[in-house]
C-alpha cells in the first residue's frame, strides 16, 4: 500500500453567486497517494478546478479538512498557505503563467530561491531539469514570450519541479498547446512520475488522462467514481479501453 | 464626439481611485495657481487702488520748520519742477520714537497731524476705520491695532526722549504713511493732545509736503531732487520723505514671499500632476492594448481614441481646475490675514475673471498637451497585433539582474527587475522627489535662519544689529563717549547713524556712517571688496549698482546739503533696509559733504545687563542732549517676528502640501504598477510567495529611484538655495544669501523622506492582500 500524502474529509466548497449559494464540492472524501498520476475528470462545471485549487492550498474549503501528511492545511491563513505551497506543491497552469519580464531562467529560479538558499546548487538542478525538457541554453536566457507555447510549457513543468515537491499540480496542462507539443508535455509529466514524483491533473482530454493511472470521476461536486489504470504502459490499447468503459459507465 | 464620451466615461467608472487622485492633484495646481494669480495681479495692484482712493502723495517730505517763509520756499520748489502735478503743505510736528508693536517695539519717523487738519487733507487722505466715543486721545494707523492696543485702551508712546500716555480713539488707514515700513509714520491726534504736545515741545514743528505727480514713475527721482534742492537752500535741516516705488515695495514684501513661494510651489505641483497624467496614460495603454486593438478593429479611428482620453483628462483637469479655484477663495481669506499684518492695507476680496480664465487656460493646455503626446502610441496600435497582444510593453533586449549571477537577496533582485524595467515610473518618482527635495532644503534653511534662529535672518536684511541705539547731539557726543567708554556695562561702541545722500544723475541712497567699519558686528554687510577705510570711499548697495551698472573702483558723484563730492566704490553691500537702495560711508567720508548734526551709537552691553535700564540712565545723565534711545532687541523682535510668524506659516504649509502631494503622486504610481503586474503577483501567490514579501518588494522598487533622487536633489538644492533664495529676495535688496544650510537637518530629512515613501508605498500596497491566486487561475 503506497503511503498516504494528501487526504480529504467531507470536503466542501460553496460560493455566492448572487445571493444564492453555490455548492461546488459536496462533502468529498479522498486520499492522494505518494507515486501516484491521479487524474482528476468531469464535465465542465463539475468542480475538477476547484478541487485542485482546494487540495493545493490555493483556496481555503467551506467546510471540511484537508491533511497534508500530519498536518491539517485547511485551517492555515493565506501567508502559511503560500509557504505550504512554495515548500510542498509545484503547479503546471493551462495558461502556463511565465511571468513575461523575467528570463526563463529566472522565473524558474524565482521560485527556486524562495526555498532553497544554496544558488548553486539550485542552478545546478535547473540546469539538470531544463536538459530533461529539452530546453537549450539559449532558450533559458530568451524571456517567455520569446520561444514557443510547447516550450513554456516545458519551462513551466521545470518551475513546479525546481523545489523537488512532494505534489505536482497540473491543471489542464495541454489544454493551451497544439497535438504535438501538448504530447511533449504529457511524455515530460509521465517521465517524472515514472521518476517518482507524485502528480495531480485535470483534464477533460481522454489522451492526456490516460497517462494516470487513477481516474477519478468528478459530477456535480462529488467523486462519482475511480478508476484504476495502473502504471502507464506506452501504446497498451487495452488501457484505452478500460478506460472508455469506465467513462461511459460515468456518462461520460 | 459622442462615441469619445463613451469610452471616456467608461475609463473613467474602471478607474476611480486614479480619477480622484489626479482630481486633487490638479485641483492643488489650481488652487495655487490662482492664489499667485490673484496675489501677484489684484493684491498688489489693490495698492493702486488704494493709493488713488485716497488720493495719496507720490512724494511725501517732512521738513523741519514752519515759517511762512520756508513753506512759500518749498512750494515756489514744487511749483517749478514740471513733474509736479498737485501738491499741499501741512503744518505739523515730526519726531524719531517707538511704540509697542508685536510684543515688541517699533520705531520709525512720527508725524503728527491734528484730527481735522488730517481729515480734511485732499491729498494724502486718511481714512477712519475705526472709532470709539472718546474725544481726546490719539488715532493710529490700523497695522498697530492689536488685544493690547485697543480702542479706550491706554496707549504709551516714545517720542524722541519721552514718553506719552494717550487713550486710543479710533484707527485709521493710511497709505503712504500708514506702516513702519513707509519710513514714516502718521499719528493722528485730537486737538487738545495736539495743542498739548505742540506745549510741551517734544516734536519739532514740521512741513508736510504732499506732493502727487504726473507721472508715478518719476517720484524716485524726484524725491532725490526735492531734497537735494531743499538742502541746497537749507544746509543741514532735518528732512525725512518717502516715495510711491518705495513704500508700495516695503508694504508688499510678504505679497512678494507668498506670491514666490506659492507660484513655484502651483507649477511644481503641476509639473507632477502632467509627469503623473503622461504616466497613467502610458500605462493605460499598456494594460488596454487588446481593448483598444479591439475598439480599431471594430472602427474606431486612433483620434476617435485619443480624443477619448483626452475628454477624460480635460474635463477632469479642468473640473478639478473649477473646483480649485474656488477653493483658492476659501483661502485666500487666511492668505490676506496673515500678509495683511504686513502690508496694512485692507484688502476687499472680490471674483477676479483673469486669474480664472489663466488658470483654466495653462491648466487645460498643459493637461492636453501632455495627453496628446503620452496617447501618441495609440496611433501605432495595429488591431490584429494588438488583439493577439503581439505588442511587446516590455523591452527584451536586456535581463537586468539575472538571479542566476545577482548577489542581491531573491526579494531586492526581484525589485530591482521592476525598477530597471519601470524607467516612466522612475521619471514620475525622480521628478516628485526633486521637488520635495527643493521644499525640504528650504524649510530647513528657512526654519535654520529664520524660525529657530533669527539672527542670520536679521544680518541679512536688516544689516547691522547691537544692543542699544543712543542718538545724541553733536555738542554732547564727546561727552556722551566718555562716559560711555567708562562704563563697564558697555562692550563696544560704534557710531552707526543713517541719513540720506543722492547719486547724483540717480536715486537717494540711505547712508549709513561708522567711525570704523571693523567694530560693526555684521561684517558680512559688504558681501563683495570691502568696507569703506578712507574718506573717499563708499560702498553701495549691490543691487543699485547692478541697476545703474557701477562696478567696483568706479568712481561716483554723492550730493547732499546742497554739496557734491566723488567717491571710489570700494565695495558692495545689501540691506534691505531701504530696498537696495543703501551706501555705507566712514564719517570722515561723509563730512566732505556737511557735518553731523546728531549721531546715533550702536552700543553692545555686557551679557546679563538690562538694556531699558542703560537707556534711562544714558538719557537722565544726558538729558535732551540724547535725542532717542532704542532698545535693538525688543524694536528688531516686534518687527521681524511678522516675517518670523510668516515663515513659519509657509513652512508648515508647503511641508504639509508636499506630503499632500507625495501620497497622491505614489498612489497613482502604485496603483499602476498594481494593475500593471496583477497578474506577475498572482503567478508569484501561486508559487509561495507572501503578501508581506510582494509589499515589500513592491515598496523597495520605488526605493533605487527615490533614495537616489532625494541623495541627487537634496545635494543640488543645498548648493543651489543661497543663490535660489538670494534670487528670490532680489525684490528687496538682497542679491548675496548666506543662510547656514542645515546639512544634519537635510540628512536627517531626507532619510525621514525615503522612510515616508517606503512606508507610503507599503500601504498603498496593501491592495496586494486582495489578490488571489485562485482569482488568477479562475479568469480562464
Amino acid at each position: 500500500m503506497k503511503e498516504i500524502l494528501l487526504s480529504t474529509e467531507k470536503l466542501s466548497k460553496s460560493f455566492s453567486n448572487g445571493g444564492t449559494m453555490q455548492h461546488v464540492l459536496k462533502n468529498i472524501d479522498l486520499q492522494l497517494r505518494k507515486g501516484d498520476f491521479t487524474v482528476i475528470m468531469g464535465a465542465s462545471g463539475a468542480g475538477k478546478s476547484t478541487l485542485l485549487y482546494a487540495l493545493s492550498g490555493m483556496d481555503t474549503p467551506t467546510l471540511g479538512t484537508i491533511t497534508f501528511g500530519t498536518h491539517e492545511i485547511s485551517a492555515l491563513s493565506q501567508d502559511e498557505l503560500a509557504v505550504f505551497r512554495r515548500e510542498h506543491c509545484g503547479f503546471v497552469f493551462q495558461q502556463i503563467y511565465l511571468i513575461n519580464t523575467m528570463s526563463v531562467m529566472d522565473n524558474v529560479l524565482a521560485a527556486g530561491i524562495l526555498v532553497s538558499k544554496d544558488k548553486k546548487a539550485l542552478v545546478a538542478k535547473a540546469k539538470e531539469l531544463f536538459a530533461a525538457v529539452d530546453i537549450s541554453e539559449a532558450t533559458q536566457k530568451k524571456f517567455p514570450t520569446q520561444i514557443s507555447g510547447g516550450e513554456a510549457q516545458r519551462v513551466g513543468i521545470v518551475r513546479a519541479l525546481i523545489n523537488s515537491p512532494e505534489i505536482l499540480f497540473a491543471d489542464e496542462p495541454t489544454g493551451a498547446l497544439n497535438s504535438k507539443t501538448g504530447l511533449d508535455v504529457l511524455d515530460t509529466l509521465t517521465k517524472f512520475n515514472e521518476q517518482g514524483q507524485s502528480v495531480v491533473m485535470v483534464t477533460h482530454d481522454m489522451r492526456s488522462a490516460r497517462r494516470g493511472n487513477r481516474i477519478l470521476y468528478l459530477k456535480d461536486g462529488v467523486i462519482l467514481g475511480e478508476c484504476d489504470l495502473g502504471t502507464y504502459v506506452h501504446g497498451d490499447s487495452q488501457r484505452h479501453e478500460k478506460l472508455s468503459a469506465f467513462l461511459r459507465d460515468m456518462g461520460w | 464626439m459622442r462615441k469619445c464620451f463613451l469610452i471616456a466615461r467608461s475609463n473613467l467608472r474602471k478607474s476611480k481611485g486614479q480619477t480622484a487622485a489626479i482630481l486633487v492633484l490638479v485641483l492643488l495646481a489650481a488652487l495655487m495657481l490662482n492664489l499667485w494669480l490673484m496675489l501677484s495681479t489684484d493684491y498688489k495692484a489693490n495698492f493702486e487702488r488704494y493709493h488713488d482712493q485716497l488720493n495719496a502723495e507720490h512724494v511725501t517730505l517732512s521738513v523741519d520748520g514752519d515759517s511762512e517763509e520756508l513753506q512759500n520756499s518749498l512750494a515756489q520748489m514744487l511749483q517749478r519742477d514740471s513733474r509736479t502735478a498737485d501738491y499741499r503743505l501741512d503744518s505739523c510736528m515730526h519726531m524719531t520714537g517707538a511704540l509697542p508693536y508685536n510684543g515688541g517695539e517699533m520705531s520709525s519717523w512720527f508725524v503728527f497731524l491734528e484730527k481735522q487738519a488730517a481729515l480734511t487733507r485732499s491729498i494724502g487722505q486718511i481714512e477712519i476705520v475705526e472709532e470709539g466715543a472718546c474725544s481726546s486721545g490719539v488715532y493710529l494707523p490700523m497695522l498697530y491695532k492689536t488685544d493690547d492696543i485697543a480702542i479706550g485702551e491706554p496707549f504709551e508712546i516714545s517720542i524722541g526722549n519721552h514718553k506719552e500716555t494717550y487713550t486710543v480713539c479710533g484707527f485709521f488707514n493710511s497709505v503712504m504713511m500708514g506702516s513702519h515700513n513707509c519710513v514714516l509714520t502718521q499719528i493722528v491726534l485730537t486737538a487738545d493732545k495736539y495743542a498739548a504736545l505742540q506745549a510741551a515741545g517734544y516734536a519739532p514743528q514740521a512741513t508736510l509736503c504732499s506732493v502727487r505727480l504726473n507721472d508715478p514713475s518719476d517720484a524716485l527721482s524726484y524725491e532725490a531732487d526735492m531734497k537735494s534742492a531743499v538742502s541746497e537752500q537749507y544746509p543741514n535741516i532735518t528732512m525725512v520723505s518717502n516715495c510711491y516705488q518705495i513704500v508700495s515695495q516695503s508694504r508688499y514684501i510678504s505679497q512678494m514671499i507668498c506670491s514666490g513661494i506659492v507660484s513655484a510651489m502651483a507649477f511644481f505641483v503641476l509639473l507632477i500632476a502632467l509627469v503623473v497624467i503622461g504616466s497613467n496614460i502610458i500605462n493605460y495603454i499598456q494594460v488596454n492594448l487588446k481593448n483598444l486593438g479591439a475598439l480599431k478593429a471594430v472602427g474606431y479611428t486612433a483620434r476617435q481614441l485619443i480624443g477619448a482620453l483626452l475628454v477624460q483628462f480635460l474635463g477632469l483637469a479642468l473640473l478639478a481646475a473649477i473646483v480649485g479655484v474656488g477653493l483658492s477663495y476659501l483661502v485666500f481669506p487666511t492668505v490676506n490675514g496673515i500678509m495683511i499684518a504686513q502690508t496694512g492695507i485692507p484688502y476687499a476680496m472680490r471674483f477676479l475673471p483673469l486669474p480664472l480664465g489663466i488658470t483654466l487656460a495653462v491648466l487645460g493646455g498643459t493637461v492636453a498637451l501632455a495627453v496628446v503626446l503620452a496617447s501618441r502610441r495609440i496611433r501605432k496600435i495595429e488591431p490584429i497585433v494588438a488583439l493577439r497582444s503581439g505588442i511587446q510593453t516590455h523591452n527584451f533586449k536586456r535581463n537586468h539582474v539575472p538571479l542566476e549571477t545577482a548577489k542581491a537577496p531573491l526579494q531586492l533582485a526581484l525589485a530591482l527587475k521592476t525598477t530597471l524595467s519601470g524607467i516612466k515610473h522612475n521619471v514620475t518618482v525622480c521628478i516628485t522627489m526633486l521637488v520635495l527635495s527643493l521644499v525640504v532644503v528650504f524649510s530647513g534653511l528657512m526654519t535654520e535662519n529664520v524660525i529657530a534662529d533669527m539672527e542670520p535672518f536679521l544680518n541679512l536684511i536688516v544689516g547691522e544689529t547691537a544692543d542699544s541705539c543712543i542718538s545724541v547731539q553733536a555738542d554732547a557726543e564727546d561727552a556722551f563717549l566718555r562716559a560711555a567708554n567708562a562704563d563697564s556695562r558697555v562692550e563696544k561702541i560704534y557710531l552707526y547713524s543713517s541719513l540720506n545722500v543722492s547719486h547724483a544723475g540717480g536715486a537717494e541712497l540711505m547712508a549709513t556712517l561708522c567711525d570704523d567699519f571693523a567694530k560693526v558686528n555684521n561684517q558680512d554687510t559688504v558681501f563683495e571688496g570691502r568696507f569703506p577705510k578712507y574718506d573717499n570711499e563708499i560702498a553701495i548697495a549691490a543691487k543699485y549698482a547692478e541697476e545703474n551698472g557701477l562696478a567696483i573702483g568706479d568712481e561716483i558723484e554723492i550730493t547732499a546739503n546742497g554739496k557734491q563730492e566723488p567717491y571710489l566704490i570700494c565695495g558692495f553691500t545689501q540691506i534691505s533696509n531701504n530696498l537696495g537702495r543703501d551706501c555705507l560711508f566712514t564719517r570722515a567720508g561723509y563730512e566732505r559733504l556737511g557735518t553731523l548734526t546728531s549721531t546715533s551709537y550702536y552700543i553692545n552691553l555686557t551679557s546679563g545687563t538690562d538694556i531699558d535700564a542703560f537707556n534711562l540712565a544714558m538719557k537722565e545723565q544726558f538729558k535732551d542732549s540724547v535725542n532717542t534711545t532704542i532698545n535693538i532687541d525688543t524694536t528688531i523682535s516686534g518687527s521681524a517676528s511678522v516675517y518670523v510668524s510668516l515663515m513659519t506659516i509657509i513652512v508648515i504649509a508647503i511641508l504639509a502640501l508636499s506630503a499632500i502631494i507625495i501620497v497622491f503622486a505614489l498612489y497613482l504610481l502604485v496603483r499602476a504598477m498594481l494593475n500593471n503586474k496583477l497578474r506577475d503577483y498572482g503567478i508569484m501567490k501561486a508559487l509561495g510567495f507572501t503578501t508581506r514579501q510582494l509589499i515589500l518588494q513592491t515598496a523597495a522598487s520605488f526605493m533605487p529611484a527615490t533614495i537616489l533622487s532625494a541623495a541627487v536633489g537634496l545635494t543640488v538644492c543645498a548648493c543651489i538655495i543661497n543663490p535660489l533664495t538670494a534670487l528670490f529676495l532680489r525684490g528687496i535688496g538682497i542679491v548675496k544669501c548666506t543662510f547656514t544650510v542645515p546639512v544634519g537637518f537635510i540628512i536627517i530629512a531626507g532619510i525621514c523622506l525615503v522612510l515616508f515613501a517606503f512606508a507610503t508605498v507599503c500601504l498603498l500596497s496593501l491592495k496586494i492582500r486582495k489578490i488571489a491566486p485562485r482569482a488568477l487561475l479562475a479568469e480562464e
